[in-house]
This record gives structure tokens, C-alpha cells and sequence, in this order.
């Protein structure tokens, strides 16, 4: 049996950025709050300023000038379980893994900290926790849509806890049809730019987004592409590599065997 | 039996004479000493039966030894460097092509792997298959550590694609070092005719015999080698 593709819709025209989702994660995931962040008001009242090893959602507050003068565009971030994720490809562990309902998970034990998916994700999600600068030693960490909860038919701790009613959980295609009904709507309203984000991009994200301004404007890349870099390394250089370090080994060793019935020792200055 | 022999009437007479400074041993063996951990530990994300080193703790112990070894790596040449620096023009000097470089090329393959004796130009104190092997080394050298300190300290520093790059330039040079120290490691251990290489890299002499066949050029001299290669030459047609 196939398994349908889960997905998390994210409704930011309903948002209220009380950051409940951000709580209940850390409360769900065991994940410290201000013992590790410190964080300082930098002028802005998002907070923290930014997704950490601790924080693997957070609402973000763009502020936005529009026509109607200023007002915030909240997005929750966090990972977007990419169909086509190429942290899970550059994992040389097999840490990081593609479940078949598109979860992407993190197995912590197996990770070993190089950091790759760190810099092959396009959306910069995954976060190291560095304990030594010196000798590298890490381990990275990232939402894994509450594996432990969604494993048992249970929906994600921050969609549990939304009380604006702005998450969603759920089979993906599911979760489209939700979405553009609810762009429908929001266009009817007048929002004109109101769009779906995430539906086709890099493999489909299994984090969509109902937003009310184009993606820009939120800061999330219009044109998000899986790296071109993880493609050539993946698919080109490691399997040539194995054909030339293999074929030089059997040469070698055709060599070995066809030189010591040509060349003799006794003839040999 | 070689006239050396001859004359003494000993065949295993070996006059010793001086191939590599002390020095120039260590560099190479402490070279040695880096690469081949710097593979192993490298492998273990490379190859899929290895995956299992890359895991977890063993794969945090694979990327600390990879760490240390690497400062003996990018450390020891420069070291050399700094105390020998005239030595170290000298051997890349030593490994730049010229012209009768070609001359090998074309012989190489009958002289290596058939045993035909005649046609193999005089070569320096390293041939030009060795010059080869040097070059490689300094260029993936060069490429190993500039890619190698960005992943290790720009990660965050540097734009993602240019850290996605030196990823895949970093296992492209590892790929090309491997395939050449395969063969670097074939020659010296198993080629018959390379049976000196080994000793006088253990031992800093060569056999002067050796000397006087494979490396004629450092021998005798540019001028005398080809005067002597010309003859052998001359001598070989008008046996036809």
C-alpha cells in the first residue's frame, strides 16, 4: 500500500502570533527556552530572533508596508519536509531519513555532526549544536513534525495547541484542496496576492502555506531549488568516483598479474 | 649478471650511492603517516559498507582523527617549506615536464608492462611517471586544504553553494589522490622494475647500477646520459 503524503497547512491570514506553537514545541520536544537562548529585544517583538538547535519553530514578524499603510506578516517557521530533500541525500549517515508518508526525520544517535544538511538544505533549516568549535563535535536538530506523536496517529503539538485554528494536519492532497479553498475565500475578501506556497516546490513541501502577501514579502524564496551542487555530487562525482577508484584497482591488479609473466627479476639491473 | 658484478665476480656486488636526503624521507613518509588515515576516515562517508563507521560515536571519533591528522597534513609541507625552501623549488622544479617527458610516454607502456628495454629515454632522479605521481600530489595537496579549511571554519561563513562546492571539490580530489596512490602503491611494492624505489626511499641509496639504467639523466649527467642513449641506440639498429 501506498502511504498518502502528510502535510501541515499553515494558515497565516489566521495567525495571531501569540506563539503558542513555539511553546508547545519545546514543552513537547523537551527543547530549553531562555536557559540556552538569552535572547535581547532587538527593536522587533519576534523572539527568539531566530530557529536554533532548541527552537525548531518560531514566528517569525515581518513587518510589511503595504497600500494600506504598515502592518505584520507572521510566518511560522520551521522545517519544510521537502519531497526532494537534499539534507536527507547529503546525509552521510543515513541520520536524517525520508519517511514514506514524507515526514523527514532525525535519528540523533546516528548523526555524527558533520553539518552537511546544515548547508545542502535551500530553506537553511537544519541547526548544528556545536559543542567544541575546535574538534566539530555537533549534533544537528531540526522539527521532525513531533515523529514520536504523529507515529501514533496523533496531530503535531503545535497544531494541537493553535488556538487561532491557523494549523492543520493532515494527508497532503487534503491539506492542497484545504488551502486554495481557503485562497478562494481570501480573495474574495479582497486579499488580492493571496497564495498557496509550497504545493510544487522542491518535490512539494509537506509544510504548505496560505499566505496573504506574495512569498517575498515574507521573506521565504519565491523559487526555492534543490542545490544544483547536491545533484552533481550525488549523482555524478560519487558514482564516478567509485567507477575510476574500482577501475584503477583492476588495472592495477591486471597489471600485477600480466607484468610479473613479462618482466623477470633476474633480468633486471 | 651486470658488468659491476662482473668485474668483482659477485652478482649480488651492489655499490650504494645517495638518492634521497633525510629529510626528504620524512617528508615523504610522514605524508605517509596523514594520507592514509586522512582515506579512511574519509571513506567511511564515501562507501556505503562503511556507513556504519560514519554513524554516531565511531563516525564523531572518524571526523576528530580526520581533524588531527589533517594538521599533520597541511602542517608538514609547509614546515619543509619553511625550513628547506630552496629544496622544496628544487623538487617542484624537479617535477615539471619538458620536453622529453613525451619520450617516456611513448616508451612507458613497453618498457613497464612488455620488458622491452631498449627505447626508454634517460629520465632524472625522478621519471617522468614519478613526475606525474609528484604533481598530483601537490595539486590535490593544494586542493585538499583549501577546501578542506573551508569546510572546517567557513561553515556559516561562506555562502551555502560555496560550501556545497568544496564538498564535492574536496571528494573529487580525494578521488583522483586514491586512484594515484593505488598505483603509487602497486609500483613501489610489486613492479620489478622498481625494485630500488622502495629501498632507497627506506634508506636514502640506491643501487648505483640502478642509478646508471633508470635514472641515467641524474647519473651521468644530461649531456653524457644522452650521448650514452644515442649509442645504445646506434648499436641496437645495427644489430637489424
Amino acid at each position: 500500500m501506498v502511504m498518502l503524503r502528510k502535510a501541515m497547512l499553515i494558515d497565516e491570514s489566521r495567525c495571531t502570533a501569540c506563539r503558542g506553537c513555539q511553546v508547545a514545541c519545546k514543552q513537547w520536544n523537551d527543547l530549553e527556552g531562555w536557559g540556552y537562548s538569552h535572547t535581547k529585544n532587538t527593536g522587533s517583538y519576534e523572539n527568539p530572533p531566530r530557529l536554533s538547535p532548541q527552537t525548531w519553530t518560531r514566528i517569525k514578524f515581518n513587518e510589511y508596508e503595504g497600500s494600506e499603510g504598515f502592518r505584520w506578516l507572521f510566518l511560522k517557521e520551521g522545517c519544510m519536509h521537502c519531497g526532494d530533500p537534499a539534507c536527507v541525500h547529503s546525509c552521510p549517515t543515513a541520520a536524517l531519513k525520508q519517511n514514506p508518508d514524507g515526514r523527514i526525520t532525525l535519528e540523533p544517535d546516528l548523526c555524527n555532526g558533520c553539518g552537511y544538511c546544515t548547508q545542502f538544505c535551500p530553506f537553511d533549516v537544519p541547526k548544528l549544536e556545536v559543542s567544541s568549535l575546535l574538534t566539530g563535535r555537533a549534533k544537528v536538530s531540526k522539527c521532525n513534525f513531533c515523529q514520536d506523536r504523529t507515529d501514533n496517529s496523533l496531530i503535531p503539538a503545535c497544531v494541537k495547541t493553535c488556538p487561532a485554528g491557523a494549523l492543520f494536519w493532515g494527508d497532503r492532497d487534503k491539506m492542497i484542496a484545504a488551502g486554495k479553498k481557503r485562497i478562494e475565500a481570501l480573495q474574495a475578501r479582497g486579499f488580492r496576492q493571496a497564495n498557496l506556497y509550497g504545493e510544487n516546490l522542491v518535490g512539494g513541501l509537506g509544510r504548505l502555506y496560505v499566505l496573504i502577501e506574495k512569498p517575498q514579502a515574507y521573506g521565504l524564496p519565491a523559487y526555492p531549488k534543490y542545490p544544483y551542487f547536491a545533484t552533481l555530487w550525488q549523482n555524478l562525482v560519487h558514482p564516478l568516483g567509485k567507477v575510476a577508484m574500482g577501475g584503477t584497482l583492476l588495472g592495477v591488479l591486471a597489471a600485477w598479474i600480466i607484468i610479473r609473466r613479462n618482466i623477470k627479476m633476474e633480468d633486471v639491473e | 649478471m651486470n658488468e659491476q658484478a662482473q668485474a668483482t665476480g659477485h652478482i649480488f656486488q651492489i655499490r650504494w650511492i645517495p638518492k634521497y636526503t633525510f629529510v626528504e624521507r620524512l617528508l615523504h613518509w610522514v605524508h605517509t603517516a596523514s594520507f592514509v588515515p586522512l582515506v579512511a576516515t574519509g571513506l567511511v562517508l564515501y562507501l556505503d559498507f562503511l556507513k556504519p563507521l560514519a554513524q554516531g560515536e565511531a563516525g564523531e571519533w572518524m571526523r576528530l582523527v580526520h581533524r588531527l591528522t589533517a594538521i599533520l597534513f597541511v602542517g608538514e609541507p609547509v614546515i619543509y617549506g619553511i625550513l628547506q625552501p630552496r629544496r622544496l623549488w628544487m623538487h617542484i622544479k624537479e617535477f615539471s615536464f619538458e620536453r622529453d617527458d613525451l619520450g617516456w610516454m611513448k616508451s612507458a607502456f613497453g618498457y613497464y608492462v612488455l620488458g622491452r628495454h631498449t627505447d626508454m629515454p634517460p629520465q632524472g632522479r625522478f621519471n617522468t611517471g614519478e613526475k606525474i605521481n609528484g604533481m598530483v600530489m601537490i595539486l590535490t595537496w593544494a586542493l585538499f586544504v583549501g577546501t578542506g579549511l573551508v569546510m572546517w571554519f567557513g561553515k556559516g561563513l561562506v555562502p551555502a553553494d560555496i560550501f556545497r562546492l568544496m564538498v564535492m571539490v574536496h571528494d573529487l580530489t580525494m578521488i583522483a589522490a586514491v586512484c594515484m596512490f593505488i598505483v603509487h602503491l602497486y609500483l613501489a611494492l610489486a613492479h620489478p622494475l622498481m625494485w630500488a624505489a622502495l629501498v632507497s626511499m627506506r634508506f636514502g641509496y640506491t643501487s648505483a647500477s640502478y642509478a646508471a639504467e633508470h635514472h641515467a639523466k641524474w647519473y651521468y649527467g644530461p649531456k653524457r646520459a644522452q650521448e650514452l642513449y644515442e649509442a645504445k641506440k646506434k648499436a641496437a639498429s645495427s644489430k637489424h
